[in-house]
């Protein structure tokens, strides 16, 4: 049907996967290393989802039921861990290291030796990290901001904590390294930048913004270690340090660190949106210069998360109109996705009906998000279950379904068979309808004065947290609808190349499933124009 | 990959090399500004 696809087929040189265990160990196969992402990803989805069981269970009545608060706290600490660095992060560069050559028209990533290398890291790191759960004093409990000194009393766990953030920023880094590099240099030629697909500008973007802030964490946690271990005092006030200092160099990671697990997440919802709309992407040149403004100004507001530890009013003032500036850019991107809707002929697939679920819920996490942008108001809500409720609505119906969304979208060019499409949408609805009953009562348990991190509360707020347990316990069970979804994925119709009505992008050029070697020959425009438009 | 081009290859180098350099200078200069306000 393509250039590309001839090519692909007619190369003599080219060979298959090996068998077994070896094909995993030592592909460099960005099809096979994005699919290793994609697992891992979800296996940790499970394993930080049932942390946040655990965590809901003992939440949801008054009182101590199940676990000691020594080992809440362990939870709520792993849980945020692993599903930041080990759930959506991995998950997106997996999407990354699928789709990023074919919709560039590449034949791999640039560097695919370091792609295998930074996949392999992972599993290293969250070994490392899921051992300190059986070391005396237990995993670290100081939250995932981990602020001096209350993460120096750390156990046996401490030096491991720090050796896994370093190894999970060692493979970030790479893996972003190796995303610039190949988008910059192995475009077809005739994909100038503006007219790349937005899930790659976004990745493009995000890419920058690890590079940029990983380096930043590693640092940071190194001055932690050689704090405890060394005999320095960078935060250390009895040494002369300074804790808030730690504060400060966290959250200018911190604050980006929310951009790389959404920027990508709009990409997603931008391809989506158009193929089940009918219509082309409505101002794609914004929805570019939108991303990379959100990217800059993520760098210039890190201490709104960090109000009520005290700066001059000037600061509070800039960081406060710093952060609801954001408000503008996205809703640029927000506008630009209705807009494409308008008078499209719209379908309800499960990828649509997630990327949906995206821009309403996403945009509910954005508006709690303003509301803690006010300072005089932060100070009310700051360590309150309202702040809980925002980044989960960010993180959950904002990146995980956008995930969710992307996956049923590129599935059958994986696998080139349709998945369920029954068992998608009803995955879609009940994760709705559980994902809003689990965090929509957290911005009342807020509002109320309801701290985060405890593991007991008064009685007062018993109703709204019985209400987030069971709508935690039916998320979770939902999940396993999507594990159904997947491991039937090969059992549907066979998928057609293009598989839906109109997508557009080169990676609809190739069969279904996408051959092992795609692209070998850069794509003309001749044969793929409507994929370039 | 066998669209060997040495100046493509070059250009994969240099990026890497640049992506690299400034990943390192944030990772040394972020901990050198600790050691300068200690």
């Amino acid at each position: 049907m393509t250039t590309a696809v001839a090519d692909a087929h007619d190369t003599h040189e080219h060979h298959g996967p090996e068998k077994g265990i070896k094909r995993w160990l030592f592909t460099t196969n960005h099809k096979d290393i994005g699919t290793m992402y994609l697992v891992l990803s979800l296996i940790m989805f499970f394993v930080g989802g049932s942390m946040a069981l655990i965590i809901r269970s003992e939440l949801m009545t008054p009182g101590l039921q199940f676990v000691h608060p020594e080992f809440f706290n362990q939870m709520t600490t792993m849980h945020a861990l692993i599903m930041v660095f080990g759930a959506v992060m991995p998950a997106f560069v997996g999407l990354a290291n699928w789709m990023i050559p074919m919709m560039i028209g590449a034949p791999d990533m640039a560097l695919p030796r370091m792609n295998n290398w930074s996949f392999w890291i992972l599993p290293v790191a969250f070994g490392l990290l899921a051992s300190t759960l059986f070391m005396p004093g237990g995993a670290p409990a100081s939250g995932w901001t981990m602020y001096p000194p209350l993460v120096l009393q750390t156990g046996d766990a401490f030096p491991f904590l720090i050796f896994s953030i370093h190894l999970m920023g060692l493979s970030s880094i790479m893996g972003a390294i190796n995303i610039i590099v190949t988008i910059l240099n192995m475009r077809a030629p005739d994909m100038w930048l503006l007219k790349m697909p937005m899930f790659v500008w976004t990745w493009l973007i995000t890419a920058y913004l690890l590079i940029a802030v990983m380096p930043v964490f590693a640092g940071a946690v190194t001055m932690l270690l050689t704090d405890q271990f060394f005999g320095t005092s960078f935060f250390l006030a009895a040494g002369g340090g300074d804790p808030v200092m730690f504060q400060h160099i966290f959250w200018f990671f911190g604050h980006p660190e929310v951009y790389i697990m959404i920027l990508p997440a709009f990409g997603v919802v931008s391809e989506i949106i158009p193929t089940f709309s009918r219509k082309p992407l409505f101002g794609h040149d914004s929805m570019v210069y939108a991303a990379s403004c959100i990217a800059f100004l993520s760098f210039i507001v890190w201490a709104h998360h960090m109000f009520t530890v005290g700066m001059p009013l000037s600061g509070q003032l800039f960081f406060m109109f710093a952060t609801m500036l954001i408000a503008i850019p996205t809703g640029v991107k927000v506008f630009n996705w209705i807009a494409t809707m308008w008078r499209g002929a719209m379908t309800f697939e499960t990828p649509m009906l997630f990327s949906l679920g995206f821009v309403f819920l996403f945009t509910i996490g954005g508006f709690s998000g303003v509301m803690l942008a006010i300072a005089p108001a932060d100070i009310q809500y700051h360590d309150s279950y309202f702040v809980v409720a925002h980044f989960h609505y960010v993180l959950v119906p904002g990146s995980i379904f956008a995930l969710m969304a992307g996956t049923y979208y590129w599935l059958p060019k994986w696998t080139g068979h349709m998945y369920n499409e029954t068992a998608g949408k009803l995955h879609f609805w009940m994760s709705t309808i559980f994902v809003n009953l689990t965090f929509f009562p957290m911005h009342f348990l807020g509002l109320a004065g309801m701290p985060r991190r405890i593991p007991d509360y008064s009685t007062q707020f018993a109703d709204f947290n019985w209400m987030a347990s069971v709508g935690a316990i039916g998320f979770g069970l939902s999940q396993l609808i999507f594990v159904y979804v997947l491991l039937t994925s090969k059992k549907g119709e066979k998928a057609t190349d293009r598989v839906w009505e109109a997508p557009r992008g080169l990676e609809w050029t190739v069969p279904s499933p996408a051959p092992y070697h795609t692209f070998d020959t850069p794509p003309v425009k001749r044969v793929s124009e409507e994929a370039f438009e | 990959m066998t669209r060997d081009n040495s100046e493509q290859r070059r250009a994969i180098r240099r990026t890497a090399l640049i992506m690299a350099g400034i990943a390192i200078a944030f990772y040394v200069g972020f901990i050198l500004m600790g050691v300068l306000r200690a």
